[in-house]
Protein backbone atom coordinates (compact mmCIF):
# COMPACT_ATOMS: atom_id res chain seq x y z
CA UNK A 1 0.00 0.00 0.00
CA UNK A 2 2.82 2.38 0.86
CA UNK A 3 4.67 1.62 -2.24
CA UNK A 4 1.65 2.55 -4.43
CA UNK A 5 1.20 6.03 -2.66
CA UNK A 6 4.65 6.32 -3.68
CA UNK A 7 3.82 5.39 -7.31
CA UNK A 8 1.17 7.80 -7.78
CA UNK A 9 2.74 11.08 -6.58
CA UNK A 10 5.01 12.99 -9.38
CA UNK A 11 8.23 13.06 -7.93
CA UNK A 12 9.64 16.96 -9.15
CA UNK A 13 12.22 15.28 -11.23
CA UNK A 14 15.65 17.94 -10.95
CA UNK A 15 17.85 17.36 -13.83
CA UNK A 16 21.62 17.02 -13.18
CA UNK A 17 22.33 20.10 -14.62
CA UNK A 18 19.98 21.83 -11.91
CA UNK A 19 22.22 20.22 -8.57
CA UNK A 20 25.31 21.56 -11.23
CA UNK A 21 23.50 24.99 -10.66
CA UNK A 22 22.81 24.74 -7.04
CA UNK A 23 26.09 23.81 -6.10
CA UNK A 24 27.74 26.55 -7.96
CA UNK A 25 25.83 28.95 -5.89
CA UNK A 26 26.98 26.74 -3.06
CA UNK A 27 30.61 27.60 -1.33
CA UNK A 28 33.05 25.07 -1.36
CA UNK A 29 33.45 21.77 -2.63
CA UNK A 30 30.68 19.43 -2.32
CA UNK A 31 32.14 16.03 -2.45
CA UNK A 32 28.93 13.92 -4.19
CA UNK A 33 28.47 13.74 -8.04
CA UNK A 34 25.41 15.51 -9.78
CA UNK A 35 23.46 12.29 -10.76
CA UNK A 36 24.25 10.91 -7.06
CA UNK A 37 22.48 13.98 -5.62
CA UNK A 38 19.36 13.63 -7.80
CA UNK A 39 19.36 9.73 -6.45
CA UNK A 40 19.41 11.07 -3.06
CA UNK A 41 17.08 14.27 -3.45
CA UNK A 42 14.57 11.80 -5.65
CA UNK A 43 14.31 9.03 -2.77
CA UNK A 44 14.33 12.09 0.10
CA UNK A 45 11.45 13.19 -1.48
CA UNK A 46 9.52 10.09 -1.72
CA UNK A 47 10.14 9.44 1.95
CA UNK A 48 9.21 13.05 2.54
CA UNK A 49 6.12 12.19 0.89
CA UNK A 50 5.68 9.41 2.82
CA UNK A 51 6.04 11.30 5.95
CA UNK A 52 3.15 13.60 5.13
CA UNK A 53 1.05 10.83 3.74
CA UNK A 54 1.24 9.37 7.63
CA UNK A 55 1.05 12.21 9.81
CA UNK A 56 -2.16 13.70 8.34
CA UNK A 57 -5.11 11.88 9.33
CA UNK A 58 -9.04 12.10 8.37
CA UNK A 59 -9.98 13.99 11.37
CA UNK A 60 -7.37 16.83 10.19
CA UNK A 61 -9.14 17.69 7.25
CA UNK A 62 -12.64 16.22 7.57
CA UNK A 63 -15.61 18.91 6.75
CA UNK A 64 -17.54 18.59 10.42
CA UNK A 65 -20.50 18.13 11.29
CA UNK A 66 -21.88 15.73 8.29
CA UNK A 67 -25.40 16.74 7.60
CA UNK A 68 -27.07 13.14 6.59
CA UNK A 69 -30.31 11.64 5.10
CA UNK A 70 -32.49 9.02 6.73
CA UNK A 71 -32.89 6.14 4.77
CA UNK A 72 -36.79 5.56 4.83
CA UNK A 73 -36.56 9.82 3.19
CA UNK A 74 -38.71 9.93 -0.26
CA UNK A 75 -36.07 10.71 -3.34
CA UNK A 76 -38.07 13.60 -4.07
CA UNK A 77 -36.94 15.21 -0.56
CA UNK A 78 -33.71 13.63 -1.07
CA UNK A 79 -33.09 14.96 -4.28
CA UNK A 80 -34.20 18.45 -3.48
CA UNK A 81 -32.14 18.25 0.03
CA UNK A 82 -29.16 17.72 -2.36
CA UNK A 83 -30.09 20.58 -4.59
CA UNK A 84 -30.39 23.12 -1.88
CA UNK A 85 -27.03 22.37 -0.41
CA UNK A 86 -25.46 21.76 -3.57
CA UNK A 87 -24.08 18.36 -2.37
CA UNK A 88 -23.53 15.74 -4.74
CA UNK A 89 -23.36 13.35 -2.24
CA UNK A 90 -24.41 12.65 1.46
CA UNK A 91 -24.12 9.82 3.93
CA UNK A 92 -27.70 7.70 5.23
CA UNK A 93 -28.28 6.81 9.02
CA UNK A 94 -30.80 4.36 9.93
CA UNK A 95 -32.84 5.29 12.94
CA UNK A 96 -29.67 4.82 15.36
CA UNK A 97 -27.67 7.00 13.95
CA UNK A 98 -25.34 4.85 12.13
CA UNK A 99 -24.30 5.06 8.69
CA UNK A 100 -26.18 2.48 6.51
CA UNK A 101 -25.23 4.07 3.40
CA UNK A 102 -24.02 6.45 1.03
CA UNK A 103 -26.46 8.68 -1.47
CA UNK A 104 -25.07 9.94 -4.17
CA UNK A 105 -25.60 11.54 -7.71
CA UNK A 106 -24.46 8.44 -9.31
CA UNK A 107 -26.75 6.69 -7.77
CA UNK A 108 -29.33 8.82 -9.00
CA UNK A 109 -28.38 8.12 -12.24
CA UNK A 110 -28.43 4.66 -12.67
CA UNK A 111 -31.71 4.44 -10.97
CA UNK A 112 -33.03 6.57 -13.95
CA UNK A 113 -31.96 3.33 -16.00
CA UNK A 114 -28.26 4.80 -17.56
CA UNK A 115 -25.70 2.78 -19.33
CA UNK A 116 -22.57 2.71 -18.05
CA UNK A 117 -20.67 5.03 -17.73
CA UNK A 118 -22.77 7.32 -15.71
CA UNK A 119 -23.03 10.80 -16.80
CA UNK A 120 -24.95 13.89 -17.16
CA UNK A 121 -24.41 13.85 -20.75
CA UNK A 122 -26.17 11.24 -21.49
CA UNK A 123 -29.31 12.41 -19.66
CA UNK A 124 -29.13 15.71 -22.14
CA UNK A 125 -28.42 13.27 -25.02
CA UNK A 126 -31.56 10.96 -24.10
CA UNK A 127 -33.78 13.99 -23.32
CA UNK A 128 -32.64 15.35 -26.78
CA UNK A 129 -33.88 12.26 -28.80
CA UNK A 130 -36.69 11.09 -26.50
CA UNK A 131 -39.81 12.74 -25.51
CA UNK A 132 -40.76 12.67 -21.52
CA UNK A 133 -38.70 13.26 -18.41
CA UNK A 134 -36.60 10.12 -17.25
CA UNK A 135 -36.79 11.13 -13.70
CA UNK A 136 -40.18 10.36 -13.15
CA UNK A 137 -38.99 6.75 -12.18
CA UNK A 138 -37.95 8.25 -9.09
CA UNK A 139 -40.91 9.16 -7.39
CA UNK A 140 -42.19 7.09 -4.82
CA UNK A 141 -38.94 5.57 -4.03
CA UNK A 142 -36.86 5.94 -0.93
CA UNK A 143 -33.37 6.22 -0.09
CA UNK A 144 -32.32 3.12 1.02
CA UNK A 145 -33.81 1.89 -2.24
CA UNK A 146 -30.89 3.26 -4.61
CA UNK A 147 -28.37 4.38 -2.10
CA UNK A 148 -24.99 2.83 -2.46
CA UNK A 149 -24.69 0.16 0.53
CA UNK A 150 -22.86 -1.11 2.47
CA UNK A 151 -20.99 2.19 3.00
CA UNK A 152 -17.51 2.53 2.74
CA UNK A 153 -16.80 3.77 6.05
CA UNK A 154 -13.27 4.45 8.22
CA UNK A 155 -12.36 5.99 11.79
CA UNK A 156 -11.27 9.37 12.13
CA UNK A 157 -7.30 8.18 12.44
CA UNK A 158 -6.94 6.85 8.70
CA UNK A 159 -4.03 9.04 7.31
CA UNK A 160 -4.24 10.75 4.18
CA UNK A 161 -2.48 8.37 2.02
CA UNK A 162 -4.64 5.41 2.76
CA UNK A 163 -7.70 8.02 2.14
CA UNK A 164 -6.24 8.62 -1.63
CA UNK A 165 -5.50 4.82 -2.01
CA UNK A 166 -9.48 3.98 -0.76
CA UNK A 167 -10.35 7.32 -3.19
CA UNK A 168 -8.87 5.49 -6.10
CA UNK A 169 -9.26 1.74 -5.66
CA UNK A 170 -12.73 2.13 -4.93
CA UNK A 171 -12.98 4.90 -7.17
CA UNK A 172 -15.22 6.90 -4.26
CA UNK A 173 -15.92 10.44 -4.10
CA UNK A 174 -16.06 11.10 -0.07
CA UNK A 175 -15.72 8.83 2.50
CA UNK A 176 -17.99 9.17 6.21
CA UNK A 177 -15.38 9.26 8.91
CA UNK A 178 -17.35 7.37 11.93
CA UNK A 179 -16.85 6.41 15.70
CA UNK A 180 -16.79 2.61 16.58
CA UNK A 181 -20.28 3.06 16.93
CA UNK A 182 -20.86 3.63 13.34
CA UNK A 183 -22.26 7.19 13.97
CA UNK A 184 -21.02 10.27 11.29
CA UNK A 185 -18.35 12.40 12.45
CA UNK A 186 -17.57 13.84 9.64
CA UNK A 187 -16.80 13.65 6.03
CA UNK A 188 -13.59 13.75 4.36
CA UNK A 189 -14.45 14.68 0.46
CA UNK A 190 -12.56 14.86 -2.49
CA UNK A 191 -12.32 18.74 -1.94
CA UNK A 192 -10.78 18.26 1.65
CA UNK A 193 -8.24 16.28 0.21
CA UNK A 194 -7.29 18.40 -2.25
CA UNK A 195 -7.07 20.98 -0.04
CA UNK A 196 -4.94 18.68 2.58
CA UNK A 197 -2.54 18.48 -0.33
CA UNK A 198 -2.45 22.66 -0.78
CA UNK A 199 -1.88 23.20 3.09
CA UNK A 200 1.26 20.27 3.42
CA UNK A 201 2.55 21.52 -0.42
CA UNK B 1 26.62 -8.22 -20.48
CA UNK B 2 25.18 -5.21 -22.50
CA UNK B 3 24.45 -3.15 -19.19
CA UNK B 4 27.32 -4.25 -17.66
CA UNK B 5 29.35 -2.55 -20.29
CA UNK B 6 27.10 0.29 -20.36
CA UNK B 7 27.96 1.43 -16.75
CA UNK B 8 31.28 1.79 -17.85
CA UNK B 9 30.34 4.79 -20.24
CA UNK B 10 29.91 7.13 -16.83
CA UNK B 11 27.14 9.20 -18.32
CA UNK B 12 27.11 11.25 -14.96
CA UNK B 13 28.77 14.70 -15.09
CA UNK B 14 31.67 15.76 -13.01
CA UNK B 15 30.98 19.04 -10.24
CA UNK B 16 31.61 22.07 -10.97
CA UNK B 17 34.92 24.05 -10.05
CA UNK B 18 35.50 26.10 -6.93
CA UNK B 19 35.73 29.69 -6.54
CA UNK B 20 39.05 31.56 -6.37
CA UNK B 21 38.75 32.27 -2.68
CA UNK B 22 37.89 28.35 -1.90
CA UNK B 23 41.09 27.50 -3.70
CA UNK B 24 43.28 29.93 -1.61
CA UNK B 25 41.63 28.65 1.48
CA UNK B 26 42.04 24.92 0.66
CA UNK B 27 45.61 26.11 -0.02
CA UNK B 28 46.04 28.39 3.44
CA UNK B 29 44.75 25.10 5.39
CA UNK B 30 47.15 22.68 3.40
CA UNK B 31 50.30 24.70 3.90
CA UNK B 32 49.97 24.85 7.32
CA UNK B 33 48.87 21.74 8.26
CA UNK B 34 51.54 20.02 6.10
CA UNK B 35 53.98 22.76 7.51
CA UNK B 36 53.43 21.71 11.27
CA UNK B 37 53.36 18.08 10.25
CA UNK B 38 56.49 18.14 7.90
CA UNK B 39 58.36 20.45 10.72
CA UNK B 40 57.63 17.85 13.24
CA UNK B 41 59.26 14.67 11.11
CA UNK B 42 62.02 16.12 10.06
CA UNK B 43 63.29 17.80 13.58
CA UNK B 44 61.88 15.07 15.69
CA UNK B 45 61.53 11.93 13.78
CA UNK B 46 63.88 12.43 10.82
CA UNK B 47 64.02 8.50 9.99
CA UNK B 48 63.44 7.30 6.51
CA UNK B 49 60.49 5.28 7.52
CA UNK B 50 58.69 7.92 9.14
CA UNK B 51 59.11 10.28 6.57
CA UNK B 52 56.58 7.84 4.38
CA UNK B 53 53.86 9.00 7.14
CA UNK B 54 53.91 12.36 5.56
CA UNK B 55 52.99 10.87 2.27
CA UNK B 56 49.64 9.46 3.70
CA UNK B 57 49.34 13.11 5.76
CA UNK B 58 49.51 14.90 2.31
CA UNK B 59 46.46 12.75 1.29
CA UNK B 60 44.45 13.61 4.24
CA UNK B 61 45.31 17.15 3.69
CA UNK B 62 43.57 17.19 0.55
CA UNK B 63 40.44 15.96 1.85
CA UNK B 64 40.48 18.19 5.32
CA UNK B 65 41.62 21.23 3.73
CA UNK B 66 40.27 20.89 -0.04
CA UNK B 67 37.01 19.12 0.43
CA UNK B 68 35.87 20.35 3.77
CA UNK B 69 31.96 19.16 3.45
CA UNK B 70 33.14 15.63 2.94
CA UNK B 71 32.18 12.98 5.16
CA UNK B 72 35.63 11.17 4.72
CA UNK B 73 37.43 14.33 5.92
CA UNK B 74 35.49 14.60 9.20
CA UNK B 75 37.29 14.69 12.31
CA UNK B 76 35.77 11.26 13.14
CA UNK B 77 37.09 9.94 10.32
CA UNK B 78 40.65 11.44 10.16
CA UNK B 79 41.46 10.21 13.66
CA UNK B 80 39.57 7.33 13.53
CA UNK B 81 40.50 6.21 9.63
CA UNK B 82 44.01 6.80 10.73
CA UNK B 83 44.49 4.92 13.92
CA UNK B 84 42.40 2.35 13.50
CA UNK B 85 44.76 1.65 10.49
CA UNK B 86 47.84 2.16 11.91
CA UNK B 87 46.61 -0.39 14.59
CA UNK B 88 45.40 -2.88 11.19
CA UNK B 89 48.97 -2.07 9.63
CA UNK B 90 50.95 -2.93 12.29
CA UNK B 91 49.29 -5.94 13.41
CA UNK B 92 49.44 -7.12 9.67
CA UNK B 93 53.28 -6.75 10.63
CA UNK B 94 53.92 -8.39 13.19
CA UNK B 95 51.78 -11.32 12.08
CA UNK B 96 52.55 -11.75 8.56
CA UNK B 97 55.71 -9.86 8.19
CA UNK B 98 57.54 -13.22 6.63
CA UNK B 99 55.75 -12.74 3.68
CA UNK B 100 55.68 -8.67 3.29
CA UNK B 101 53.28 -8.49 0.03
CA UNK B 102 50.56 -10.62 2.29
CA UNK B 103 51.04 -8.01 4.92
CA UNK B 104 50.69 -5.31 2.62
CA UNK B 105 47.98 -6.81 1.10
CA UNK B 106 46.15 -7.43 4.69
CA UNK B 107 47.06 -3.75 6.05
CA UNK B 108 45.19 -2.49 3.32
CA UNK B 109 42.56 -4.30 2.44
CA UNK B 110 41.56 -4.97 6.35
CA UNK B 111 41.79 -1.57 7.28
CA UNK B 112 39.58 -0.48 4.51
CA UNK B 113 37.18 -3.00 5.92
CA UNK B 114 37.44 -2.07 9.51
CA UNK B 115 36.70 1.66 8.03
CA UNK B 116 33.64 0.97 6.35
CA UNK B 117 32.21 -1.24 9.43
CA UNK B 118 33.49 1.87 11.71
CA UNK B 119 32.16 4.45 9.36
CA UNK B 120 35.33 5.82 9.75
CA UNK B 121 36.50 5.92 6.03
CA UNK B 122 39.03 7.94 5.28
CA UNK B 123 41.41 7.10 2.43
CA UNK B 124 44.81 8.07 3.72
CA UNK B 125 44.11 5.42 6.32
CA UNK B 126 45.01 2.84 3.56
CA UNK B 127 48.34 4.33 3.27
CA UNK B 128 48.80 4.91 6.72
CA UNK B 129 48.56 0.95 7.57
CA UNK B 130 50.53 0.29 4.22
CA UNK B 131 53.57 2.24 5.45
CA UNK B 132 53.23 0.07 8.67
CA UNK B 133 54.31 -2.75 6.60
CA UNK B 134 56.24 -1.22 3.82
CA UNK B 135 58.19 1.48 6.26
CA UNK B 136 61.14 -0.96 7.31
CA UNK B 137 63.03 -0.98 10.18
CA UNK B 138 62.28 2.45 11.55
CA UNK B 139 58.83 1.86 11.76
CA UNK B 140 58.69 -2.02 12.83
CA UNK B 141 60.97 -1.27 15.75
CA UNK B 142 58.10 0.74 16.61
CA UNK B 143 56.12 -1.44 17.14
CA UNK B 144 52.33 -0.01 18.31
CA UNK B 145 53.86 2.75 19.51
CA UNK B 146 53.69 3.93 15.71
CA UNK B 147 49.61 4.24 15.84
CA UNK B 148 50.62 6.74 18.51
CA UNK B 149 52.79 8.75 17.85
CA UNK B 150 53.53 9.61 14.87
CA UNK B 151 50.14 9.11 13.37
CA UNK B 152 47.66 9.68 15.90
CA UNK B 153 49.99 12.95 17.12
CA UNK B 154 50.54 14.16 13.44
CA UNK B 155 46.36 13.88 12.47
CA UNK B 156 45.57 15.71 15.80
CA UNK B 157 47.74 18.55 14.33
CA UNK B 158 46.01 18.14 11.01
CA UNK B 159 43.26 18.45 13.05
CA UNK B 160 43.36 21.38 14.95
CA UNK B 161 44.91 23.34 11.78
CA UNK B 162 41.76 22.71 10.19
CA UNK B 163 39.73 23.53 13.11
CA UNK B 164 41.21 27.10 13.15
CA UNK B 165 41.84 27.56 9.21
CA UNK B 166 38.33 26.55 8.15
CA UNK B 167 36.37 28.75 10.26
CA UNK B 168 37.59 31.45 9.03
CA UNK B 169 35.84 32.04 6.11
CA UNK B 170 32.46 32.79 6.82
CA UNK B 171 31.70 29.88 3.59
CA UNK B 172 33.36 27.43 5.40
CA UNK B 173 32.61 25.66 9.00
CA UNK B 174 34.04 22.76 9.73
CA UNK B 175 33.57 20.09 11.11
CA UNK B 176 29.83 18.88 9.68
CA UNK B 177 29.99 16.30 12.69
CA UNK B 178 32.20 15.02 15.65
CA UNK B 179 30.98 11.75 16.23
Amino acid sequence: MKNENASCSTTIDISEQDVIAAMKDIQGYIDISPGDFREVFQVAYKHALQRIWNSLVAQDMMTQPVQCLGADMDLIQAATFLAEKRFSGVPVVDTNGSIVGVLSEKDFLAKMGLGHPLSFMQIVAHCLTNKGCMATSLRNHAVSEIMTTPAITAGPEITLGEISSLFIDKQINRLPIVDTDGRPLGIVTRTDLVQSYCLTR
Amino acid sequence: MNGYLQKMRGQGQSPPRVSLAEVCWSWLGSFLGIAAVALLHYKLLDQQGLMLLLGSFGASAVLIYGAVRSPLAQPRNLLGGHILSAVIGVTAFQWLGMYPWLAAAVAVSASIALMHLTRTLHPPGGATALIAVIGGQSVHKLGYLYVAMPVALGACIMLVIALVVNNIPKTRKYPEFWV
